[in-house]
C-alpha cells in the first residue's frame, strides 16, 4: 500500500469530505484509488483533484466511509492505484452531467467553458455546482429543494447538445442508462462512468463485471457507443457474494 | 503441421489452456469473454451450497511476484448459478463447475446441480486455504478426501477433477487418496501473508491467504512432477503460467492440460492467444508435432 500524510480535510456538508495529501504521482480525470482503512475495509474512491495536491471527495454511505469522513490533518491514508481508464480530456467544448456523489470523479474535467447539469436527491446532497461557472450550471433536484424539480435528464431537455464536443456522465446506474436512452440518437459524443461492487481494482475478481468487461481495469469510463452494445447496463448487475440481481427503479 | 489441442479425461481441448478458479469466473458472461479471448475451456469460481459474501476487502494484495488473495469463498450458493453456467456454456466449449463442501454429502448435492446445469466436468476445491471447514482443511485429511472422490464418482456421469493443495506434508499421499478422480489437479495458491510496516498490520481483512503467479511456478512444477510420477494420474497443472515456456515445463512435468488465472492481472486477457503462438513456435522449431509427445517427457 501506498501511505500518505494527510494535509488537510475539507468538510463539504453534512456527510461529505474531500481529503487532500501530496503525491507526485500522474493521475488522470476519471480514475480511481483503492483506498484502504485498517481494520475497516478498502473501497474504490474517485480521484476529485489530479494536480500534485491529489483530493477523493468522500460520502457517507456505509461502514468504512463513515469512518473514513473522521480521518483528520496528520493521519495517515493508505492507498493503491491510480487504476481505471481515464477520460478522454481532449473534447474541449464540455458538458459534464452528474448524479449525487459522481459529481466527485468528474471535478477535475470542470474549466471556465464548461457546462453543467447537477443533481441530487436534495440541495444539502449536491455537490460541487458551485465550481461552475457564473451561469453555466443547471441543478436539479429529486424533491426540488433547489434547481429544478427532477432527474438528471430533465436538467439535460432545455440544453443545445448540437453546440457541445463531448457529454461526461456519472452518476447511479439507472441515471445514466436514461441519459443514453436520451441521446442514443442525438449527434452529441458521451462517456460514462460506471459504478458497481468493486473488490479488487486490478480485473480479477469478476464483481465489478459488466457484458464480460471490468470496470476496474477497461473502465469504469465507457463510450456512448460501448454502453449501446452492453446488454447487463442498467438491467442487472452481481451483488457481493456474486449473485446476479436486477438494477431497481428509482 | 504441429497441433496444440489435448485431451483431459476424455474431454477435447482446442489447446492446452483453461481458465483457472477464481479469477474472472462470476459472471457468465466475462466467463464467454475469456472463451472467446483463446482459453479452451473455464472453470468456474468455487461454487457452495449457500450464498457467501466472502470477506471484507482487502480480499486482494498485488505482490512481487504474484498476488495473494483471500476472497473468503464468496459465492451466489448453487441454486443462484444457474444462470451463469447457462450464459457460459452458450460459448460452445468446456466449462468445468468448481465446486466446496465441508463433506462428501454436500459435494454430492453441488456435484450433482452442476451435472444438471450442463457442467462438463466438476473440479473439487479440496485446497482453498483460507476458509476455516473447506478446502485445505478437508483436502489434507487422506480419509475424507477418498470418501468425497469415490462418492461423487459412483454418482455422477460427468467427470470429477480433484483439485489438490500444496500445503500439506505429503500430497503423494493425497493424491492417492484422490485415485479414482478422473484428472488431479495441482497445485493451489500457496497459503501466505503480507504485512503493511507502515499500517503494522496484516493487509488481508483474513489476514492469510494464497500465493498465485510467478512466484509459485516452481513448486507447481515440482508437484506435477512427483504426483505425475508417483500415481501416473493424468494431471491439469496451474501455478504461475505466464509464457509458453513456463507451459511447455508443467506439460514436459507430466501435466495434459493447464490453467491460467493471475496472468490475466500480470498480462491482461491477450494471454492466452500470446502463449498460444509462443507454443507453436517451439513446437515446430523443437520438431514436435502434438501436445502428447510432450507430455511428461521429463520425468524420470
Amino acid at each position: 500500500m501506498i501511505a500518505k500524510i494527510i494535509s488537510e480535510v475539507e468538510k463539504l456538508g453534512r456527510n461529505t469530505v474531500t481529503i487532500r495529501f501530496r503525491w507526485d504521482q500522474e493521475v488522470q480525470p476519471g480514475q480511481f484509488l483503492m483506498v484502504w482503512l485498517p481494520r475497516h475495509s478498502e473501497i474504490p474512491i474517485s480521484v476529485s483533484h489530479t494536480g500534485p495536491m491529489k483530493g477523493i471527495t468522500i460520502r457517507s454511505y456505509g461502514e468504512t466511509s463513515a469512518a473514513m469522513i473522521g480521518l483528520r490533518e496528520g493521519d495517515r491514508i493508505f492507498f493503491r492505484g491510480p487504476y481505471g481508464r481515464p477520460f478522454d480530456t481532449k473534447p474541449v467544448r464540455k458538458l459534464i452531467v452528474g448524479g449525487g456523489s459522481g459529481m466527485a470523479g468528474l471535478l477535475p474535467l470542470i474549466d471556465s467553458d464548461a457546462r453543467g447539469v447537477v443533481s441530487a436527491r436534495t440541495s444539502s446532497d449536491l455537490l460541487f455546482a458551485d465550481r461552475f461557472a457564473e451561469g453555466h450550471v443547471t441543478v436539479v433536484t429529486d424533491d426540488g429543494s433547489s434547481g429544478i424539480k427532477g432527474y438528471a435528464i430533465d436538467g439535460l431537455k432545455s440544453l443545445p447538445l448540437d453546440e457541445f464536443d463531448m457529454m461526461y456522465v456519472c452518476g447511479p446506474e439507472l441515471m445514466l442508462k436514461s441519459i443514453l436512452d436520451y441521446i442514443v440518437d442525438k449527434p452529441i459524443p458521451a462517456q460514462f462512468s460506471l459504478e458497481r461492487i468493486m473488490k479488487c481494482g486490478i480485473g480479477v475478481c469478476d464483481s465489478c463485471s459488466i457484458d464480460g468487461k471490468q470496470l476496474c481495469t477497461e473502465g469504469p469510463t465507457f463510450t456512448k457507443e460501448e454502453l449501446l452494445g452492453m446488454h447487463e447496463f442498467g438491467t442487472a448487475r452481481l451483488t457481493e457474494s456474486g449473485k446476479r440481481i436486477q438494477i431497481g427503479r428509482h | 503441421m504441429v497441433h496444440i489441442d489435448t485431451a483431459i479425461a476424455g474431454i477435447q481441448l482446442s489447446n492446452p489452456m483453461m481458465l483457472a478458479s477464481g479469477i474472472l469466473d462470476e459472471n457468465g458472461y466475462t466467463m464467454l469473454e475469456i472463451l472467446k479471448k483463446g482459453a479452451a475451456a473455464v472453470v468456474t469460481k468455487s461454487i457452495g451450497t449457500s450464498e457467501r459474501t466472502g470477506y471484507k476487502p482487502p480480499v486482494v494484495v498485488p505482490i512481487q511476484g504474484g498476488l495473494l488473495n483471500a476472497v473468503g469463498l464468496a459465492n451466489p450458493g448453487i441454486d443462484n448459478f444457474r444462470d451463469e453456467m447457462k450464459i457460459a456454456l452458450s460459448g460452445n466449449r468446456p466449462v468445468f463447475g468448481s465446486i466446496f463442501g465441508a463433506t462428501a454429502d454436500e459435494f454430492l448435492q453441488l456435484g450433482l446441480k452442476m451435472e444438471e446445469y450442463g457442467a462438463t466436468a466438476v473440479e473439487l476445491n479440496l485446497s482453498c486455504p483460507h476458509v476455516a471447514g473447506y478446502g485445505t482443511e478437508v483436502g489434507s485429511d487422506p480419509v475424507l478426501v477418498e470418501d468425497i472422490v469415490n462418492t461423487l464418482k459412483s454418482n455422477l456421469k460427468i467427470p470429477v477433477f480433484a483439485k489438490l493443495s500444496p500445503n500439506v506434508t505429503d500430497i503423494v499421499e493425497i493424491a492417492k487418496a484422490a485415485q479414482k478422480a478422473d484428472a488431479l489437479v495441482l497445485i493451489n495458491t500457496v497459503r501466505a501473508m503480507s504485512i503493511d510496516i507502515h499500517a503494522r498490520k496484516a493487509v488481508l481483512t483474513n489476514r492469510y491467504g494464497g500465493l498465485s503467479g510467478q512466484a509459485i511456478k516452481n513448486v507447481g512444477v515440482r508437484y506435477v512432477y512427483e504426483v505425475s510420477k508417483e500415481t501416473g494420474k493424468e494431471i491439469i497443472g496451474v501455478g504461475g503460467i505466464e509464457n509458453a515456456e513456463d507451459l511447455i515445463e508443467y506439460i514436459m512435468a507430466g501435466a495434459s492440460a493447464v490453467q491460467i488465472g493471475t496472468a490475466l492481472y500480470t498480462q491482461g486477457k491477450d494471454v492466452f492467444s500470446r502463449i498460444a503462438a509462443g507454443l507453436v513456435e517451439f513446437m515446430e522449431s523443437e520438431g514436435f508435432n502434438r501436445i502428447s509427445e510432450m507430455i511428461g517427457v521429463a520425468v524420470e
